[in-house]
């Protein structure tokens, strides 16, 4: 059963800024660039690292995730050792609770984790678009004799304070972490990818959870505390494509990337491939009167209408006369004829009545933003949507 | 489990077939932009319910056994029954294993401690060859309603195919006569899709050993038609047997109609090919694509036209691609231009290169090939 490195996926989070789109679904379990789940980036990234053993931390509605990653096998990680494992919270022998924090959800599955005695963990966040060779960072550790690694990227100073900043010596040892500080002194933010020597994180994590006054979490106290106590802390600087998902806005953007030559998002590499669960829907057909700018089309798609640097998910339609532009059409949306859906997300099996009209073009004006409409919800015809407002399945309209 | 067993065959040669069959059998020929022709069939028998299923195998079958692997993409991998793979003559002392058979009843005589052990009482026999979607539970329910031998599958709409069998009926659909490769066509075009029992299906395989016939159609639905209770079932579906280039790239190019790629594979009825893990499809800024089929993991930059693109296939900037289906990985330079082209795996068209062939004999471009 020994394991030398295994995963933990924290994927609890309940995603409430994507409002909308995470009622009913955790936010890993969200679609993304076509026929992906947020999810599968980093379980890709697990499997082509070479990491077999993945624990998947759930907590918020957590049906939709459960099913979709099912035995792991779209991943290759369906094992005999090993292998993908949904870790719930559960009920021992002292009582019961929900994960109260991301250090918490970790240390209720200490147990799991002593299955496979590994030496090193990796821990990882379910809400984050890139590509990552986890077994570089394990090996940098390694190298480095280190307690703990962290990886950080570059981010322009001027936005530095919305990140959890790290300050490092000239050998990339962390010397100071500082959570959102309004004058930062670093500009390398946790990307909240951790790798720990399992030992010293075992440590740590009882100790915290017999600290009352901690929040247990990894960037607010577990990473404080090593620090303090001394611990040989490294930073791990990555420089290729990530971004945090968190937001509609963010969510608009990463798919938008696909569709950006210049960002880095590059999804074609067949060194590194990333694998999700698909549909057996057949290839996408474009029809006669078809109009097809600058997108993302996959299998299912059917286009009779009119696309412009969209991104078309799995199973969604476009029929004659209706147009789609700077828009994302999440797996099995509909858009009937004559609709217009502009800087939009549309969700998840949702319908968009004849001649509706979604969201508009920027124009300058204030309040302008993205317009989303929640999963299976039926927009009736000629429903107008203002842009940067969101409506939802029981057709409750909010600005956003 | 519904007390129905498959038993599909596949075949090797089908000369008409001419390069697309260079290097594969024509049950593992690429259609529609994304399927083999044998996953119509599993499918289809998938989606009745039929969970165990046996691939009588033809001559150079490596292509179809990379493809269909372990059943798991039909739900077929399964500790009890699933798919099984049928090398010819695996258990038959007469014939040598790796011999090719003749026909079908001598192909089921070489695995008949297979047909022994099948723990349905019905079997449905079926070709790999078979573009369709059918259900084929409702013929079984037919054929159990009927109280027939054997239900044949039979179409009135069909177009001119070689070496084809033909069904004069009677009353209540009975097969009144059989026709054998007729030189004109009359009746219903049998699509060799049939039910029986399993004890019929050994007793058959039994006489015809014993005889030394080898065939189904003109041993058994001609040579025996007297004896048995034939009936057809009438399938009024998109239904093609392909046997030539021609029949190929016709059937191919018939996907575009909305109409016949909304019947090929629909959300009750789904067909299920082998996941190719490719990403979506990229179409960049300068492309122009118009009444296409076109699979995940290509980057379309030139215009595409009443074309089937398969996954993985790269099309430059100022390419044309009209008319023409291209497997797999094949890529089409800057500024080439390609009309009634068939291009198999890996081809690569070369920058401007131009290549038109006939809508009476679309171009084949052997795979690998680069011109």
């Amino acid at each position: 059963m020994k394991k030398e490195c295994i995963a933990m996926l924290l994927a609890g989070g309940q995603g409430s800024r994507l409002y909308v789109l995470t009622e009913n679904m955790a936010k890993p379990a969200v679609p993304f660039g076509g026929k992906f789940r947020i999810i599968d980036f980093p379980l890709s990234n697990c499997t082509n690292a070479g990491i077999d053993t993945v624990g998947v931390l759930t907590q918020y509605r957590p049906l939709e995730l459960n099913s979709y990653i099912g035995s792991g096998q779209p991943w290759d990680l369906d094992r005999d050792n090993g292998g993908v494992h949904i870790l719930p919270p559960y009920q021992s022998a002292t009582g019961a609770s929900w994960y109260k924090g991301t250090a918490n959800a970790i240390y209720q599955n200490i147990g799991f984790v002593d299955m496979y005695d590994p030496e090193y963990v990796v821990v990882l966040s379910g809400d984050h678009i890139y590509k990552m060779d986890y077994a570089d960072m394990v090996e940098r550790h390694k190298k480095a004799g280190a307690a703990c690694t962290i990886s950080v990227m570059e981010v322009p100073w001027s936005e530095a304070s919305r990140f959890g900043l790290m300050s490092v010596d000239e050998e990339d040892n962390i010397t100071e972490f500082a959570e959102k500080p309004k004058e930062p002194k670093s500009n390398l933010a946790s990307m909240g990818i951790y790798v720990f020597s399992w030992s010293k994180m075992r440590e740590f994590l009882i100790a915290d959870e017999n600290n009352p006054d901690s929040e247990n979490d990894f960037g607010k106290n577990i990473i404080p505390a090593m620090i303090e106590k001394g611990e040989k802390m490294l930073a791990y600087r990555f420089a290729g494509y990530w971004k945090d998902v968190g937001t509609l806005d963010a969510l608009w953007d990463a798919n938008m990337d696909m569709l950006a030559t210049g960002s880095g998002l590059d999804l074609f590499e067949h060194d590194w491939p990333i694998y999700g669960r698909s549909t057996s829907a057949p290839p996408a057909f474009i029809g006669k009167n078809a109009s097809t700018h600058h997108s993302v089309i996959t299998r299912g798609c059917v286009v009779e209408g009119a696309a412009e640097n969209s991104v078309l998910s799995e199973n969604s339609t476009i029929e004659e006369g209706a147009s789609v532009q700077y828009s994302i059409l999440m797996p099995g949306a509909v858009v009937k004829a004559g609709a217009q859906v502009a800087y939009a997300i549309i969700g998840e099996n949702t319908v968009v009545g004849e001649n509706a009209v979604i969201g508009s073009v920027p124009d300058g004006a204030e309040g302008w933003g993205i317009t989303v409409v929640g999963p299976e919800t039926k927009v009736p015809e000629n429903y107008e949507l203002k842009a940067n407002h969101m409506l939802s399945k029981n057709m409750k309209e909010v600005v956003r | 489990m519904n007390g129905l067993h498959g038993i599909i065959f596949s075949y090797e040669k089908e000369p008409g077939l001419r390069e697309l069959v260079e290097h594969r059998m024509p049950a593992s020929i690429p259609f529609g932009g994304r399927y083999r022709i044998i996953d119509f069939m599993l499918s289809n028998m998938q989606n009745a319910g039929v969970t165990d299923v046996g691939i009588v195998l033809h001559g150079n079958y490596q292509s179809l056994l990379d493809h269909v692997g372990n059943g798991k993409t039909w739900d077929m991998s399964r500790k009890h029954g699933g798919l099984r793979i049928l090398p010819p003559f695996a258990d038959n002392r007469k014939y040598r294993s790796g011999e090719e058979f003749e026909g079908k009843m001598q192909a089921l005589a070489g695995v008949r401690s297979y047909l022994e052990q099948i723990r349905q009482d019905y079997v449905v026999v079926a070709d790999s060859d078979l573009i369709i979607n059918i259900d084929i539970d409702e013929v079984y329910k037919a054929h159990l309603a009927s109280g027939a031998d054997i239900t044949c599958v039979c179409t009135a709409n069909y177009k001119k195919t070689e070496e084809a069998t033909f069904f004069l009926l009677g009353d209540d659909n009975k097969v009144v006569k059989t026709l054998c490769s007729p030189k004109k066509p009359e009746g219903y075009h049998c699509l060799e899709i049939y039910i029986l029992s399993k004890e019929l299906l050994l007793k058959l395989v039994d006489t015809c050993e014993a005889e030394e016939k080898v065939s189904f159609r003109s041993d058994v639905l001609n040579g025996m038609g007297d004896q048995l209770d034939i009936r057809a079932f009438v399938f009024d579906g998109m239904a093609a047997q392909i046997r030539t280039v021609k029949e190929y790239y016709d059937r191919s190019i018939d996907a575009l109609n909305p109409r016949i790629y909304r019947a090929l594979s629909t959300p009750e009825r789904p067909i299920r090919a082998k996941e190719d893990d490719e990403t979506p499809t990229y179409l960049a800024p300068e492309s122009r694509c118009v009444n296409a089929l076109i699979a995940d993991g290509c980057e379309i930059a030139g215009s595409v036209e009443n074309s089937i693109i398969f996954p993985g296939v790269r099309i430059a900037k100022g390419a044309s691609v009209r008319n023409s289906v291209l497997f797999k990985g094949t890529v089409i330079e800057e500024n080439a231009s390609i009309s009634y082209v068939i291009a198999d795996k890996n081809v690569t068209i070369r920058r401007g290169g131009k290549l038109t062939g006939h809508e009476s004999y679309p171009m084949v471009i052997s795979k690998g090939s680069t011109i």
